[in-house]
């Protein structure tokens, strides 16, 4: 049994969507976040892969990623609204009801902060009607917002109850960002926090963070990171975090092995995470600290 | 998270689409006769039909109710089906396209154009739910109901409101947590402002009120008493309110006409209000007290 705010992403799995949600199903996880491309690439069409996913009984944490949204002019911002809406629509109909945003990597993207917050503005305005919330999180190769506090500075600034943070607990680490940095925030605005740990003791480049953000991360407990994760953890339960956990794992050999084989990794990093990090007791069955999408089921796994 | 409530005020001018009240109110229905006949114990009376769409206008006094019984292919909007639902408002504004771009550029979302049930090329965008939100800037000299309604023959264009009876707003029941998105909705794309608690209206307390920035109407956001499950689904408009200077006379009025209205421990008629019982499913209209002048001279 893994608890009902521990959830896990299609893109740390090989495989069809339907073997992925069985394998994420079966390793007991109850939260699914979903990669886009894995709905909308499937071989009968999108509509087939959110009938796949509601179906599958998961419940759906949200959908991931929407990318270079902000910070565009005229015809190119124009074609990113369209692409959020598109993915809005997505995640609205397969019952999710957070957007994860990655800040804009985007040349293009022009960072003055009064377009940055006009345009989260305007995606938190789109995403009202549907019920969505959009999660804003900083990618280290960012011009806009490299990380989480600088993410959580425009997210501040647009001032919209539906627009907060995801937090990559990764960028924590390998970054070495101060934890003081998670108390500035406020609990309520930190919408999920994506876990995952990597090999290599240090990163010393941008570069280097890149390809390891990208290809070489591991599950929580199976890196060398456990310790500083468990504090980043710690520290998120401390300053009162109450959204959920999803591991958010790229890593070029789990794309080589069977779905089950890597879930049952992730089924080991949600027990070490909740009984050896978070000191939880079992799952009451009516627990639920996340927020469930529409026509969830309980939140808790079996 | 900062309640929205207390955000600082938006450097916007204080109605920024120059709304000025409501022109219609938009019901879906496959049966529109059933629902015809409830209006008509309200006060309502048909006036013009669609020349080429299953569409009817009922008015009475200031206020026109559109009967929609047309299907449209648009995601999110409603499908006309036994029961009768509020399916859209429309807000009379100075400029209808520059609000729509207005609203488009914030965040809205559009419908396709002369999608809408009315054939006219009125922009909408989408509301709560499956509703819709009309802008309409033709309603003095020449209405929106010139060009492609058919006036019924030998009937009063423009019969008289029973006992002074006016749109006074719109209930909205919301999902959880969901009052700061929509007070967000509302008052950056139109210029809604979020009444104080103590301002009430009417004899149901609930939920949360906002002013249009013309003062001529209200929205008031319910969500569910019982902290149930967030459902889509639940997200509607669901009823009408109309001011009346005088609740009783008015409530005397329309149970004379056959018009029944809830009585229980907590629901029942007085000067503040009165609440109609539901009927082909849950079509309802609150009576709240309520002088237009009062309105109109705060502008």
């Amino acid at each position: 049994m893994i608890y009902g705010d521990i959830g896990m992403d299609t893109a740390s799995l090989a495989g069809t969507l339907e073997s992925k949600l069985a394998a994420i199903r079966d390793a007991g996880f109850a939260q699914v976040m979903i990669a886009a491309g894995d709905v909308v690439g499937h071989p009968q069409g999108a509509a087939a892969g959110v009938r796949v996913v509601r179906e599958s009984g998961l419940c759906v944490t949200g959908l991931e990623a929407l990318r270079d949204f902000e910070g565009l002019s005229g015809n190119s911002h124009a074609y990113k609204v369209d692409v959020a809406k598109s993915m809005l629509d997505v995640c609205f109909n397969l019952g999710g009801n957070m957007l994860i945003v990655e800040a804009s990597t985007s040349r293009h993207a022009n960072p003055d902060d009064e377009a940055i917050v006009r345009d989260l503005r305007m995606l938190a305005m789109l995403a009202v009607p549907l019920g969505i919330r959009i999660a804003y999180k900083g990618v280290a190769r960012s011009r806009i917002a490299k990380d989480f506090c600088a993410a959580s500075e425009f997210v501040f600034r647009a001032n919209c109850h539906n627009l907060g943070l995801a937090i990559d607990a990764f960028d924590v680490i390998a970054a070495r960002v101060p934890l003081v940095e998670l108390e500035a925030l406020d609990p309520e605005q930190i919408f999920l926090v994506q876990l995952s740990d990597f090999v290599w003791q240090e990163i010393d480049s941008a570069e280097e963070r890149a390809v390891t953000a990208s290809h070489l991360r591991v599950f929580p407990g199976d890196g060398a990171h456990s310790d500083d994760l468990a504090i980043v953890v710690r520290k998120l339960d401390e300053i009162d975090y109450r959204g959920g956990y999803s591991f958010d794992v790229y890593n070029d050999d789990y794309q080589q092995m069977p779905p089950e084989k890597v879930t049952a990794r992730a089924r080991r990093a949600a027990e070490w995470l909740a009984e050896a990090v978070l000191r939880r007791a079992l799952p009451v069955p009516d627990m639920e600290r996340l927020r469930p999408g529409r026509g969830a089921p309980d939140t808790t796994g079996d | 998270m900062t309640n929205v409530l207390g955000r600082e005020a938006v450097s916007e001018p204080l109605n920024p689409l120059g709304i000025d009240g409501i022109e219609f109110i938009e019901f879906a229905t496959s049966k529109p006769q059933a629902l015809g006949a409830v209006l008509e114990t309200m006060g309502f009376r048909p006036v013009a039909r669609h020349r080429s769409r299953e569409v009817e206008l009922w008015r009475q006094g200031s206020m026109n109710i559109v009967v929609n019984s047309q299907s449209i292919d648009v995601p999110r909007t409603v499908q006309p089906s036994e029961h009768p639902i509020l399916s859209a408002f429309a807000l009379r504004v100075r400029d209808a396209e520059a609000a729509f771009h207005r609203a488009l550029q914030l965040g809205a979302w559009d419908i396709p154009v002369r999608a809408h049930a009315m054939e006219l090329n009125i922009p909408a965008i989408h509301g709560a739910g499956e509703s819709l939100i009309y802008f309409v800037d033709r309603y003095d000299d020449f209405s929106i109901y010139d060009i492609d309604f058919r006036p019924i023959p030998s009937v009063d264009p423009h019969p008289p409101a029973i006992s002074g009876m006016h749109f006074f707003g719109i209930v909205q029941y919301i999902g959880s947590d969901r009052t700061a998105d929509w007070v967000e909705f509302y008052s950056r794309i139109f210029g809604f402002i979020a009444l104080p608690d103590r301002v009430r209206f009417g004899i149901m307390p609930e939920g949360l009120l906002l002013q249009s920035p013309c003062r001529k109407f209200f929205l008031q956001l319910i969500e569910p008493v019982d902290n149930a499950r967030y459902a889509f689904g639940d997200e509607h408009l669901q009823r009408i309110g109309l001011g009346t200077p005088d609740v009783m006379a008015t409530v005397a009025a329309l149970e004379s006409r056959g018009v029944q209205f809830l009585v229980s421990e907590k629901v029942k008629s007085s000067e503040r209000g009165a609440l109609t019982k539901p009927q082909l499913g849950g079509v309802m209209f609150e009576l709240v007290h309520d002088e237009p002048a009062y309105h109109d001279a705060k502008q």
